[in-house]
């Protein structure tokens, strides 16, 4: 960027983002954009894009779990376990990217009186913590369920049925429910991610607490062995792939069910075939049975609406059974061991203990441990259930409210709805309802409402084109926002290497550094996963080039020689997932989807945290 | 009857320092734990004194320091020592070893011959000083034959009277013409590459880790500090290379068998940058060095030898192994200061994280 000065980045109101997104700013509203009025403040402080929750061109309607986790994230650091000097995390759009920043350390005073909090509230968490998880999966069912039997009425009729005037009248019009169900299920995703963040913090707090404890007794240990301590084998997160290897055992014992799965083509195709005999039928239902909850898991992050989920892209999970089910037969194993990860965990946390130099070591890094195993089985589970099932219920439902906007002419097809923000959709369906109780012939604004959709479009897909620069503003002495850390990777050494990709054309940088988060050197072709869905064009052998991963592409790390990614540490899914594959991997190179190109050949050194391009394609 | 004077390696351990010196002592302990070690043979301290006392070599060197006179403090009479060093190893040099103990160490060197399966092998007779001097004394490489054998033991023991050596007993008023020794007569192995490994990190004394140093050719490069050597941090529990760093080597220490020495050979330019030890070589010695760690109970100094003729992992000999000097050595104390768990959540939750930015 030629704008950009020496160690810091353009501030947020002197970037210009290209012509081609002109407009980008209507789609979201004004309390998440960059303005005048708060300018000082803005520019007092350090913005960098969110890779890991929002890697591509935010869908106005998408944007509502930013918006979510901004509250939520934040309420739970300030006002719920009050961690002393932390404070939120604040999002901003820019060209249709959101950028966040960690706010500073509040006043002495209030941090004092936070400590007190804290020093209340945080071990009662840890105590009871097996009492609070069951108790937070009971609430965050009900929760789903709700959303699940929310009634988005689809046709408003003619006329309202009889038995809603008699014998006992209900008393509003589904024209009134369908404004209203808008409404509810914006309550609903809106505490949803107040669940969501009821113990991430505190997770991730004790997580970075163990590699400090960690760290003090074994300068060299690496980051990725103490995710290897603190990692659980059986977390919610594994299950779709769990009940896929089982699926696929099952298929692979039964030839007429194996060689159905192990054709090619569409999903749909070969369950009409599997119901035409009885093995194929008796497996189906053992399919239905673990579909909900298992297959509401998203084929993508599950921030974007058309990522999908195997649930209704059955053609996923079906090409992965298809390799499952070739394995088997070949007599190679499909399974991750659960009881090899916790043996491996044991033997590991174990040989270090047994390094330990002093009895009085031992016993704190014991306790350490305790700590941070008590708690952070939330990090892995709680992301099955909010981003994944919740949002694949979410998503389904949004389709029902597109359907019946698209079905009375005010959007041109069900998706686009996604193309206005939480605000706008209720002016649509207030549109809608106006029209249809005004009586016949009473125009809507479908016109005006399609030009906008279309015109929105138009700026997505150039935002897509553009690769976003990576941070703005200057990078800040110290942080003490535990997320930053952890979840975004944020340290000296990476705002160092944006600042270096800042200043170099993508196309001059040939070597990239980030994580080293599992270890192996492996040369091979990159395959770059920009967006999510080109993960079929993933070929075996190849080195996976992405923003991020997620459990959903656990099957893919089977065909992968290496993984990549621009965001992500060393507790990252595609590092746990290398680590678990023996796949070398780098995380959190800030760059790689920028400055790799599908084609080249490069060299992954998961052991030294290097990408370097040998030869490019 | 004479005190028994030479032993199999496997005969000794460390409860033999005094008798058949450190080195011995060492190598006899790895032997007997079950450690691959070249084979080999030790003569005790009763051996260099039998040489000594049933000899000439008494009187003679006795009679030369009659005359002698210089002061060992001071600098100027260094060449004084350099002169009589000479002359005191041509004195021992030019004696033959008493009847029965040559023929005990030419019978003992068929025996290696016959377990090696060849004739004429190559062996290293190394000096083992009862305490550890390291360097203090000589050590001759690819020994052949045993007219050379018994040879270069006389040169082993004779160098007792190197410069370095008289002068340091002279100024303890310890007797000049007299410091017995104990002498190492291993098989030598053809050595591919060697070096030294250590079981902590000796940069941060971190004991997860081993750290490797490895050049090709004798182990006598790294040790010597005449080349840059490779180098390797191993991780004990996990096995993860962490660190590698391929130097260049510039040149190997090898045999030349026209001149019969041992001689640094500089390296063909596209050699001198490759690793020299493979990847399942590292991690084979790391396990081996964890072994040898938890046989002695203490962070250890290790020298090795990767065969260029054996097939992997016979291949890995260790020559050598000690206590590590610096961290071995620490006070081992808390660096957690009996924190609980809460207190060091609390501790983190309250300490912002700097950011260091260049």
């Amino acid at each position: 960027m030629a704008e950009e000065k020496l160690g810091r980045f353009p501030y947020p109101h002197e970037f210009q983002v290209p012509g081609s997104l002109e407009g980008w700013e209507e789609m979201y509203p004004p309390q998440r954009l960059f303005s005048k009025d708060r300018e000082e403040w803005e520019k007092n402080h350090f913005w960098f894009q969110d890779k890991i929750h929002a890697p591509e061109p935010m869908y106005p309607l998408d944007d509502i779990f930013q918006e979510a986790w901004q509250i939520a994230l934040s309420g739970y650091t300030t006002r719920v376990f009050c961690i002393p000097p932390a404070q939120g995390i604040a999002q901003r759009m820019m060209g249709c990217y959101m950028y966040i920043t960690p706010l500073e350390p509040p006043p002495p005073e209030v941090i004092q009186e936070k400590a007190a909090l804290f020093g209340k509230r945080v071990p009662f968490v840890f105590q009871n913590y097996q009492r609070l998880w069951e108790e937070w999966l009971k609430k965050f069912h009900k929760l789903g369920a709700e959303m699940k039997e929310l009634k988005v009425p689809q046709d408003l009729g003619n006329y309202v049925p009889d038995e809603q005037v008699m014998p006992s009248p209900r008393g509003y019009t589904d024209a009134a429910e369908l404004m209203a169900a808008f409404n509810t299920i914006v309550n609903q995703i809106f505490r949803a991610w107040q669940y969501h963040f009821e113990y991430l913090n505190l997770a991730y707090l004790a997580y970075l607490m163990f590699v400090d404890t960690a760290r003090k007794l074994f300068p060299g240990i690496k980051e990725s062995t103490i995710g290897k301590m603190v990692a659980g084998a059986d977390v919610s997160m594994f299950r779709p792939e769990e009940e896929l290897c089982r699926l696929s055992r099952l298929a692979a014992s039964q030839s007429p069910v194996r060689n159905i799965l192990k054709k090619a083509g569409p999903a749909e195709d070969k369950i009409k075939e599997l119901k035409g005999n009885d093995a194929g039928r008796k497996w189906l239902e053992e399919l239905e049975r673990v579909k909900d909850p298992w297959f509401s898991v998203s084929c993508g992050s599950g921030w974007y609406h058309y990522e999908g989920s195997w649930i209704d892209k059955m053609d996923i999970p079906f090409s992965y059974m298809q390799s499952y089910v070739e394995r088997i037969e070949k007599g190679e194993s499909i399974e991750r061991s659960l009881s090899e990860i916790s043996d491996e965990r044991e033997r590991i946390v174990g040989e270090y203990k047994s390094l330990i130099k002093t009895d009085a070591d031992r016993k704190s890094f014991d306790d350490a441990y305790d700590v941070v195993r008590s708690i952070y089985k939330y990090a892995e589970d709680h992301l099955f259930w909010v981003e994944h099932w919740l949002h694949t219920i979410w998503f389904s439902k949004i389709r029902e409210f597109g359907g019946v906007l698209t079905r009375y002419g005010l959007l041109k097809s069900p998706e686009d709805i996604y193309l206005f923000n939480r605000f706008e959709v209720p002016m649509l369906l207030e549109d809608l309802a106006t029209s249809w109780a005004l009586g016949i012939g009473a125009p809507t604004r479908g016109k005006y409402w399609m030009e906008k959709a279309a015109k929105r479009e138009k700026i997505i897909e150039a935002a897509k084109k553009w690769s976003p620069i990576p941070a703005l503003g200057v990078p800040p002495a110290e942080v003490s926002e535990p997320f930053t850390i952890m979840l975004w990777g944020v340290t000296g050494d990476t705002v160092g290497e944006w600042l270096k990709g800042g200043k170099a054309e993508p196309k001059d940088l040939n070597e990239l550094k980030g994580f080293a988060s599992s270890a192996g050197i492996v040369e091979g072709p990159a395959r770059v996963l920009k967006l999510l869905g080109d993960v079929v064009l993933l070929q075996p052998g190849e080195i996976m080039v992405a923003p991020c991963t997620n459990p959903s592409w656990a099957p893919v790390f089977t065909k992968i020689k290496a993984a990549v990614t621009d965001i992500g540490g060393l507790t990252s899914h595609a590092a746990i997932v290398s680590r678990e594959y023996g796949l070398p991997s780098v995380t959190g190179t800030g760059l790689a989807t920028s400055v790799i190109k599908t084609g080249d050949i490069i060299r992954v050194d998961g052991s030294a945290g290097t990408v370097k391009i040998l030869k490019r394609a | 009857m004479t005190e028994k004077w030479v032993y199999w390696l496997k005969e000794v351990g460390t409860e033999h320092n005094d008798l058949v010196g450190k080195k011995c002592a060492n190598l006899g302990e790895l032997t007997r734990a079950g450690f691959h070690v070249p084979p080999g043979f030790a003569l005790s301290v009763h051996a260099y004194d039998r040489f000594m006392k049933e000899t000439e070599a008494t009187p003679r060197l006795l009679e030369f320091l009659s005359t002698f006179q210089a002061d060992p403090d001071s600098v100027a009479d260094t060449v004084k020592y350099d002169s009589a060093s000479r002359e005191m190893r041509s004195i021992v040099e030019a004696i033959r070893m008493p009847a029965d103990m040559e023929e005990d160490i030419r019978s003992r060197y068929s025996e290696l011959c016959r377990v090696a399966g060849r004739e004429n092998l190559f062996v290293a007779t190394r000096s083992a000083g009862p305490v550890s001097h390291p360097g203090q004394y000589e050590t001759y490489l690819n020994v052949c034959g045993s007219n050379d054998v018994v040879k270069n033991v006389i040169r082993v023991w004779s160098s007792t009277f190197n410069t370095r050596s008289i002068i340091a007993r002279a100024r303890l008023g310890l007797p000049v013409h007299y410091d017995p020794i104990g002498v190492a007569v291993l098989t030598m192995v053809d050595a591919k590459a060697a070096g030294v490994m250590f079981t902590v990190n000796p940069v941060n004394g971190d004991e997860s880790k081993v750290a490797i140093e490895s050049s090709f050719g004798f182990g006598e490069a790294v040790v010597s500090g005449n080349v840059t050597p490779d180098r390797y941090l191993v991780d004990k529990v996990t096995l993860d290379i962490d660190e590698r760093v391929v130097s260049d080597k510039g040149c190997e220490f090898a045999y030349n068998p026209q001149t019969r020495e041992m001689e640094y050979v500089e390296l063909p330019p596209d050699k001198r940058k490759v690793a020299c030890l493979e990847d399942r070589e590292i991690l084979e010695l790391t396990r081996i060095a964890k072994k040898v760690e938890a046989h002695f109970g203490c962070p250890q100094d290790i020298e090795y030898a990767v065969s260029m003729s054996l097939p992997f992992p016979e291949s890995i000999f260790l020559v050598q192994a000690r206590p590590e000097s610096v961290w071995g050595k620490k006070k081992k104390e808390s660096v957690l200061g009996g924190k609980t768990g809460w207190d060091l959540l609390f501790e983190k939750a309250t300490t912002p994280v700097k950011l260091k930015l260049d």
